[in-house]
């Protein structure tokens, strides 16, 4: 069975995708078996029987059972797939079973669809269909010569020939909203931002370059130190670490002047495409306002997608109109001056010290001041200050990140009685390729203060821009520069060699195109549907669109009968004087006088004169040019004038068979 | 019955569409094409594949999806081109003793392109994966199984395709009007002394010549006695046998009423036997069957129209039941004899 070569090729790399999701025991599970049945074919060794192969197939569902411990997620679905492609490998004998594998495998490419959407994944997942799909074909011509080489030819034909349709369905097909609602459970825990904050955690982030999300501005890119991009607030400081006081509540929308995020960006709207973090934050800009309808305001200015983003969401905001926050109530004062009762005792003398000179305005400046004036230190290989950490921070060691300086500033604030807050986001972000858009990365995770100063609302405040100026104007690369801990254990990134310039320029051109890729083919939905749409004439809704993808599938059903119509009909008719004696041939039969294998035109001719006498002469004479073109040499007579002249027989003789009623046939074999 | 009678009439309209005739050219009339039971899984994972798409709104598995479903069209189109325009022609009606296997040889003759993974079957027998490539022919045996001697005759010979991915497949029938023949099985016949003496007066005339012509063959177990050339005997102490009687009662003439009382499929067998065994000896001899009468003769061609005598006797030559169209050219061909003039 060669065909058993392509499936487990096509297994091997649909495996691929899934390496880091999968549980250890069960790729190596997969290799075993595969290896299996790989020698079984070579003889080398043989098949279980049925006992051993049901002892097999029970340990590893018992394994299985263990592993996954009723967590039902999409991730333990796919690892069921592959388990069950990996057993039915002992038990693929006959054309059956290979397509039971074929059709899992086929699965399989659609759930890998749903983790990885980058072009090389696809690329990884196509081409282990077109594996299967050449395996298929083997199957059902096990012995023809070539075979391999030709199915690959057939399929791309195939392919080819289908594409256009397949691009047109893609277009219009109508991206409808989730039949049912299917949150997308993932064991895994994604890298990003996560809704508490001690202080480290950031630092750990500041080690991973994964793309947080890319942004397309429409208008100008605001210049670095403004790229503040906000997800989160937190407001509650328990102990040592921050959280949130309450998730905060979705409001309604209370504008219904959205556009759905639809055309061409204007100045001051921006697209943010963000990966997948299985969480509901959508990441702004301070100030700006919602513009496409799967963000909904969320409060304390924040943003949020109605369902969280297991996959890559593009969505679209817009800056400025954004209204400030009148006043703050009793309530909302009370909490964002709540402190834990004791601890950081310097802390809060420095506060109350603070207090002394006047303002909450001189409070805030004098902090910042004594934070820029003093020898404070930013960096990404804090010490660990496990009692009273504030005051570790401001007194003693005076080195840290960003979350340190962020929590120890709210602290500080909160006991000088100014409502402040803790927020989470990103800063910076770095231009792609072109220049045309931004790259923000999990490194450029950042925590800064918000403190509410009567008359201007909430301000941002950095305490991070007043230690490490450079964070905040070029980014964490330059803020870290002498003390070299930028991405040190990520060697493999291209970020980490970024003074190589073809590194640099290889892996921004690569995320150009996984850009591209993903704005306008993976992010191929509801919304940039429409948007597409909207630049068409006529504007196009779903049902539209449903029709339209109809018409397109009929259309290319009909296209491609009538091709394949028209070729057999070239093929069997491609001679002019073939068709011309075909429809004499047509007429006899209408006159009674049915054709018979190996005839003559001439014996043929004959037999239409003796059933319809008046048709003599023209019938002779027709047969006779018949003969002649085909069975006499090359003569003078041009095949133009012989076909004019078959042509005006077939008439006559046609007229003249009209005139008189079909005769009774003379056949006697009738 | 409901099935029994839609059945019926599928199989009319099938045996309009494909008149009998031993030569078949595969067009869009006579050629049908469905999803095979994995083309139609194929169909539910594409639906299941669409939902999951839907539902998790990934754009990626829609392209799939898509891609996927176009193919099935496209192969749809390959496995009907795989066979559209193959000419399949039977060329010879085998013979074969009644019992086993009659081989049936076919020819598939391709124009155009290449037809791959092509299967013929008649009842049980299959033979897959012939590959006719473009412009070449290739000749088929397909041995069709038979139970009791007469004409053989497969109602239908299907030819199938389901190349290139197993998803779809096409098919056509081939409904021969030529019939192969399956003998009847030879039995050994008991020597029946004097058989059918009555039944062959007239025969009886035949000029004895005297003793000279009899065969002298050692005695064995149930040779008569009065068989027995006693003087021989006496004189040598060899029992040997003049079987001069078989010659008495018309030895060239292997009759059907030799064996009064035996059934009439067992008298054939028996006949056929003896057929063989006058062959085997190289013997000249007649076959005297009721309404049909062949001339004493030898060799193996007359042995064998003797075999196919005994193996068609009282039974009609099969003609398609169905009334032939009015003016159809096929028609005139499938009636036997008539075309070729």
């Amino acid at each position: 069975m060669r065909a058993l070569v392509w499936l487990l090729a096509g297994f091997a790399l649909l495996l691929i995708p899934q390496w880091d999701r999968l549980p250890p025991w069960l790729l190596a599970a997969c290799g075993v078996l595969a290896g299996w049945r790989w020698l079984a074919r070579t003889g080398r060794v043989r098949l279980p029987g049925r006992w051993l192969r049901m002892a097999i197939m029970l340990v590893l569902m018992a394994v299985y059972i263990a592993t996954v411990q009723g967590h039902f997620s999409v991730d333990t679905a796919a690892s069921f797939f592959v388990l069950a492609v990996g057993l039915k490998w002992l038990e693929t004998r006959s054309a059956r079973d290979f397509y039971v594998v074929f059709f899992i495998l086929t699965y399989l490419a659609a759930v890998n669809f749903l983790f990885r959407q980058g072009i090389l994944w696809a690329f990884i997942n196509f081409a282990a269909l077109a594996l299967l799909l050449v395996g298929l074909q083997t199957l059902n011509a096990p012995d023809l010569p070539a075979g391999a080489r030709r199915g690959w030819k057939r399929l791309g034909g195939m392919m080819l020939k289908t594409l256009p349709v397949v691009v047109l369905l893609f277009v219009f097909f109508p991206r409808m909203a989730p039949l049912w609602s299917v949150p997308m459970v993932s064991g895994q825990a994604r890298t990003g931002l996560s809704d508490t904050m001690r202080p480290g955690d950031i630092s750990s982030l500041a080690q991973n370059s994964e793309r947080a999300f890319r942004v397309s501005f429409g208008g100008d890119m605001p210049p670095y130190p403004a790229r503040y991009w906000r997800g989160l607030v937190l407001d509650y400081l328990d102990g040592e670490t921050w959280r949130q006081f309450e998730e905060s509540a979705i409001e309604p929308p209370s504008r219904v002047a959205r556009d759905g995020g639809v055309g061409e960006l204007e100045p001051g709207q921006y697209d943010v495409l963000l990966e997948p973090t299985d969480r509901q934050w959508a990441f702004a800009l301070d100030g700006s306002v919602a513009v496409s309808d799967n963000v909904i305001p969320a409060g304390q200015n924040l943003f949020r997608f109605r369902r969280p983003a297991d996959t890559s969401v593009r969505y679209r905001m817009a800056l400025g109109n954004s209204e400030g926050q009148p006043s703050l109530g009793t309530g909302e004062r009370r909490r964002y001056l709540q402190l834990p009762r004791d601890g950081n005792p310097r802390a809060r003398a420095l506060a109350r010290e603070l207090v002394r000179r006047g303002s909450p305005e001189q409070v805030v400046s004098g902090f910042i001041e004594r934070l820029r004036q003093q020898p404070y230190f930013y960096t990404l290989r804090p010490p660990s200050m496990p009692d009273d950490g504030i005051d570790a921070l401001l007194f003693d060691e005076m080195r840290g990140f960003c979350a340190h300086y962020a929590g120890a500033a709210t602290f500080v604030f909160r006991a000088a009685g100014i409502p402040a807050r803790v927020v989470l986001g990103y800063q910076g972000g770095e231009p792609g390729a072109g220049g045309d858009y931004l790259i923000v990365r999990q490194y450029d995770a950042h925590a800064w203060v918000e403190v509410w100063l009567t008359g201007r609302g909430w301000v941002q405040v950095d305490p991070t821009a007043a230690i490490a100026p450079s964070r905040v104007e070029s980014g964490l690369r330059d803020a870290v520069a002498d003390e070299g801990s930028f991405l040190e254990d990520e060697m493999i990134s291209p970020q980490r060699y970024n003074d190589l310039p073809l590194v640099q320029w290889a892996s921004l051109q690569l995320d150009r195109i996984n850009y591209n890729w993903q704005r306008w083919v993976v992010g191929y939905q509801g919304q940039s549907q429409m948007d597409l749409m909207s630049r068409l004439p006529g504007g196009l809704g779903l049902k539209e669109l449903g029709y339209l993808s109809a018409g397109i599938v009929g259309a290319a059903l009909l296209l491609a009968g009538l091709v394949s119509g028209l070729r057999l009909r070239v093929r069997h008719r491609g001679d002019r004087f073939g068709r011309l004696v075909l429809s004499w041939h047509r007429f006899c039969e209408q006159c009674g006088v049915p054709v018979r294998t190996g005839e003559t035109p001439g014996q043929l001719a004959q037999r239409l004169a003796q059933s319809a006498p008046g048709l003599e002469k023209p019938a002779y004479r027709f047969a006779r040019v018949v003969n002649r073109h085909y069975y006499s040499p090359p003569t003078a007579a041009k095949p133009e004038q012989e076909i004019r002249q078959l042509k005006q027989l077939l008439k006559a003789m046609k007229r003249q068979g009209r005139r008189r009623p079909p005769a009774p046939s003379v056949d006697g074999n009738q | 019955m409901t099935r029994k009678l839609f059945g019926s009439r599928i199989n009319r309209w099938i045996n309009r569409r494909i008149p009998r005739s031993d030569s078949q050219t595969l067009t869009q009339k006579n050629l049908f094409i469905l999803p095979t039971g994995a083309g139609m899984v194929f169909g539910i994972l594409l639906v299941v594949m669409l939902l999951t798409g839907i539902n998790y709104q990934n754009s990626l598995i829609y392209l799939l999806v898509f891609m996927l479903g176009a193919l099935f069209v496209g192969a749809m189109h390959q496995t009907h081109r795989n066979l559209s325009g193959l000419e399949l022609s039977l060329l010879d009606a085998g013979e074969g003793e009644a019992g086993s296997e009659i081989p049936f040889r076919f020819r598939l003759t391709r124009a155009g392109n290449d037809s791959l993974a092509v299967s013929l079957s008649a009842g049980s027998a299959v033979i897959s994966g012939i590959h006719v490539p473009a412009g070449e022919s290739r000749d088929i045996h397909l041995p069709v199984p038979s139970s009791k001697r007469g004409y053989v005759r497969p109602d239908r010979v299907r030819i199938e395709t389901r190349f290139p991915f197993g998803l779809l497949k096409a098919w056509s029938w081939l409904r021969p009007a030529s019939a192969g023949i399956a003998l009847p099985r030879p039995l050994p016949a008991p020597d029946v002394p004097g058989g059918g003496e009555g039944a062959r007066e007239d025969s009886n005339a035949r000029p004895i010549v005297g003793q000279d012509q009899a065969d002298l063959r050692p005695w064995r177990e149930g040779d008569l006695t009065t068989r027995v050339m006693w003087k021989r005997f006496a004189r040598s102490g060899q029992m040997v046998v003049a079987d001069w009687e078989s010659l008495q009662s018309s030895p060239d003439w292997l009759d059907f009423e030799a064996f009064p009382g035996v059934d009439v499929e067992l008298r054939l067998s028996y006949l056929a036997w003896q057929v063989r065994e006058r062959l085997a000896r190289g013997e000249r001899f007649g076959l005297n069957l009721p309404g049909e009468t062949i001339e004493p003769d030898a060799g193996d061609l007359h042995a064998q129209r003797c075999l196919r005598a005994l193996a068609v006797w009282g039974l009609e030559k099969p003609r398609d039941t169905g009334a032939m169209r009015y003016g159809t050219r096929s028609g005139v061909d499938a009636a036997p004899g008539v075309g070729a003039v």
